[in-house]
């Protein structure tokens, strides 16, 4: 019989395809395509110097756009959305298509075929998300005075950063998947309720957030402006790196072991 | 020999509904056929039988091991499941590969045992087609190809017949009878009596969750013969087919229906043999489907329900 | 000895009249939803804004001193933005699946091959969805100029500000149709209802991350008609009779919510049939 690992291997060759040709891809190229557009807006918004993206007459540089950018899209929207979405449909897109049975019908564990299907995610995720990043990057970050070679450190930060929140709201979200009967509720209550409630709200709440922790992690000042202004206050209580990177792996391992759990002893009863 | 399954005191509850209630039975080695109307728990029982579903009460052991839990199991066991559910944008070939994958062979290996088992199938010609341009018969062959292309002791089909045209339904009785004699146990649930009877004599009898009866098809056979047998058929031309079949004796009825005829024959086996024979002639047009409805049946269970 | 007829007998009774047959659909939704413990949760929850509100009023009327209190017709216009909340979730949990799940099982066609029009089809559906979000927004807003005025025990406030009941009604209309058309058209395009669910939470919350990013950037909020909820709230403004909060025209928010109403409207047009026919 193959390994746990070799199974989720296994599964992982199958699922990839089938994610990335999936209508979903459709659904990632609108949020992944959307900031890039929006980079591409501002690119030529500077280089024809249009008054409207000044600040009280001030320009704001390139590298300070994009740390934006990848705070308010892709931290704060597009890494929690593919979190729920792909997360919470691991197992039942497989349930709904009535296509489960020959996977559990094989000599693998049904954890690994959880597995290999997260891990699918995660490439699929990664292959969509972090290339539109690295064009946003390229597009904004030499306009105004901004240094592609200065901030490289900071794109390869954000781009393991990105990875990293794909992986725990992905893990999270899982679990949630296998063990709950409606999760995208749940999810969608955790990411667009309960984060950004706990996160503003002083106190030990916010330890209960992923958004708190990747937080810590993020390499950018986030900006002083409008919606990101109450984050800003949030920063004054930013957890450390270690902290962060800390707490990020305990929730992932958990997520991951609960997750496994949960689809191995769980019953799929499939519609007829 | 071990059984290749035993079940005993099996219950399965969903909720409040009783889907399958203390049933306990021993599948001899050899075809099995499961027999039961919808609704019968047919598909619960190889649900449970196949690690699908836990049981509620009761234990059933496949190969003298307990399967829920146990994926070593299905290195051994091969199952076709009753749904019409693909990775469709996968040819027959790729998916069969994938799935023979996770039994622990190397790709190469894969392949040639997918390639095998498309062939025991009639499938090879399409096997570089994608599953969603297959026609309803290959998907139901492609599934049957995927039980066995890893070779395994104990074969669970779930209405494999369901939806196949006379021709496809007669080439896969006999595969499966040819897989019994090879020393495959497989167990075969339908609800149509002729259907079974064409691959084995060795029968258990569903109803209401529970097991009838079990053994010899002959002896439901002399209850059921008391019966006439009602034949749904659609075909191309069926005022000619049903000139043809009204002219043997065994026909006592015949009706029209949108698209074909429904014939009530006293005789089913001459009578499943002589359409079987004007399919294959087509002087009387396409046949396209063959149904018989519950109602014989029916009318035996409730006959052995007294 | 008399012979009865023992054939099949047809129904002779009354029948609703052509174009009433949406209700029916309505009505079984309803009930539906109604028995799903999540939902009833969902519903009570929604109303818990209105209880804050309401001790609020009460606090104001009886303790004169809290004027910070006091209801002005800001209130109620921050009341419905409040509960805009609810109407996300309101609409993702029991809008998603309202096409979705018919066209999953094949029932579109089961549906309009009975004296059924497509427009009755989609005017029944929207009937639930209209229900359960009016029941969170217009209900809880009216109830609340309804606790003004018997806390207060007189109607002088509401005389003052008599524009609220339709100020009130419109723009809890036109949240409600919004969501309403917006959900039932990505309902109509998939036949997954976690799909549309969160397609439509994707589209909400997408639309606003554009505005953000782009405000951010450029220091303005000129972008705002790219979020469909800074339209909303921009019109809503504009009904409460309050400076518009964004630099955006009103006009061009109204528009683009309207063309946001006609995208829906074409997109059901074009999927709710019942039969799809490949080209």
């Amino acid at each position: 019989m193959p390994s746990f690992w070799a199974g989720a291997a296994r599964v992982f060759d199958v699922s990839l395809g089938e994610m990335l040709w999936s209508r979903r891809t459709v659904f990632m190229a609108l949020v992944t395509g959307g900031p890039v557009l929006v980079a591409f807006v501002v690119r030529v918004a500077f280089a024809l110097d249009l008054p409207a993206f000044r600040v009280n007459d001030l320009v704001v540089s390139g590298p300070t756009i994009f740390g934006l950018m990848v705070w308010v899209f892709f931290l704060r929207f597009t890494v929690p959305v593919l979190g729920v979405f792909y997360g919470t449909a691991l197992m039942a897109d497989e349930v709904e298509d009535r296509t489960i049975t020959y996977l559990f019908t094989r000599p693998i564990r049904r954890g690994a075929v959880l597995m290999g299907k997260y891990l699918a995610y995660l490439a699929c995720t990664g292959f969509v998300v972090l290339p539109s990043v690295m064009l946003i990057y390229f597009l904004v970050v030499p306009s105004r005075g901004g240094s592609l070679a200065a901030g490289f450190p900071s794109l390869l930060i954000d781009l393991a950063l990105l990875a990293l929140g794909l992986a725990v709201y992905g893990a999270v979200f899982a679990f949630v998947g296998a063990w709950f009967r409606r999760p995208l509720l749940m999810g969608l209550v955790f990411i667009f309720g309960w984060e950004p409630a706990v996160v503003a709200v002083p106190g030990y709440l916010k330890q209960f957030s992923i958004a708190h922790y990747l937080q810590g992690l993020v390499p950018h000042a986030i900006p002083q402006d409008g919606v990101v202004s109450l984050l800003a206050a949030v920063f004054r209580e930013v957890p450390s790196t270690a902290s962060s990177l800390f707490w990020l792996a305990v929730i992932w391992a958990v997520a991951v072991l609960l997750a496994v759990r949960a689809v191995e002893r769980r019953e799929y009863v499939l519609d007829q | 020999m071990t059984a290749p399954l035993v079940a005993e005191h099996l219950s399965k509850w969903y909720g409040q509904v009783i889907g399958l209630n203390d049933v306990s039975v021993t599948v001899p080695p050899g075809v099995t056929g499961l027999l039961g109307p919808n609704g019968a728990g047919k598909s619960t029982l190889l649900k449970l039988m196949t690690g699908q579903l836990k049981p509620s009460q009761g234990r059933v052991l496949v190969l003298g091991e307990p399967i829920w839990g146990n994926p070593a199991l299905y290195l051994r066991l091969g199952f076709c499941p009753e749904q019409d559910a693909f990775y469709d944008r996968m040819t027959g070939l790729e998916w069969l590969t994938a799935l023979v994958g996770m039994h622990g062979l190397e790709r190469d290996a894969a392949e040639a045992s997918a390639r095998r088992a498309l062939g025991a199938v009639d499938l090879l010609e399409v096997a570089d087609k994608k599953i969603g341009a297959y026609s309803k018969g290959m998907r139901q062959r492609v599934k049957l190809a995927q039980a066995l292309a890893h070779d395994p002791d104990l074969l669970i089909l779930d209405e494999p017949l369901a939806g196949m045209d006379p021709i496809a339904r007669r080439r896969t009785i006999r595969w499966i009878r040819d897989w019994g004699r090879q020393g495959k146990s497989v167990i075969v649930s339908s609800h149509i009596l002729h259907e079974i009877e064409a691959m084995t004599s060795n029968i258990c009898l569903m109803h209401n969750g529970r097991i009838l009866a079990e053994g010899d098809v002959h002896h439901i056979r002399d209850l059921i013969d008391e019966h006439p047998h009602k034949v749904r058929v659609r075909a191309e031309q069926p005022r000619a087919l049903a000139r043809e079949l009204l002219a043997e004796a065994d026909v006592l009825s015949l009706t029209f229906e949108s698209g074909g005829i429904v014939v009530e024959t006293a005789e089913p086996d001459a009578f499943y043999g002589r359409l079987t024979a004007l399919a294959a002639s087509g002087t009387h047009g396409a046949i396209d489907e063959i149904d018989s409805p519950d109602d014989n049946l029916q009318a035996v269970f409730a006959y052995l329900v007294k | 000895m008399p012979i009865h007829d023992q054939s099949y007998r047809h129904y002779r009774g009354n029948r609703a009249r052509p174009g009433a047959a949406w209700a029916v659909i309505a009505w079984a939704g309803i009930r539906a939803l109604l028995a799903r413990r999540l939902v009833l949760a969902l519903l009570v929850f929604a109303w818990v804004p209105f209880l804050v509100r309401a001790v609020q009023i009460y606090l104001s009327v009886n303790f004169g001193e809290i004027a910070l209190l006091a209801p002005t017709a800001e209130t109620f216009r921050e009341f419905l933005e409040q509960q805009r909340l609810f109407v996300f979730f309101v609409t993702i949990y029991v809008g998603a699946g309202l096409i979705a799940n018919d066209r999953r099982a094949n029932a579109l066609a089961l549906y309009l091959s009975k004296p059924l029009g497509r427009t009755e089809y989609v005017a029944g559906k929207l009937a639930i969805l209209f229900a359960f979000l009016l029941f969170v927004t217009w209900l809880p807003a009216m109830s609340l100029l309804g606790v003004q005025m018997v806390f207060s025990g007189s109607a002088e406030f509401v005389a003052r500000n008599l524009f609220l009941i339709p100020a009130i009604t419109l723009l809890a209309g036109l949240q409600v149709l919004l969501a309403s058309l917006t959900m039932l058209a990505l309902s109509s395009l998939s036949t997954s209802s976690r799909y549309v669910g969160i397609l439509y939470a994707g589209v909400v919350l997408f639309s606003d991350a554009m505005f953000q990013a782009l405000r951010a950037a450029s220091g303005g909020s000129m972008a705002a008609w790219v979020s469909v909820t800074a339209n909303l709230d921009q019109v809503g403004d504009v009904i409460f009779r309050l400076p518009g909060r964004y630099d955006t025209p009103w006009l061009l928010s109204a528009v683009v919510t309207l063309g946001l109403l006609g995208l829906s409207i074409v997109v059901l047009e074009r999927r709710v049939r019942a039969v799809e026919v490949v080209t």
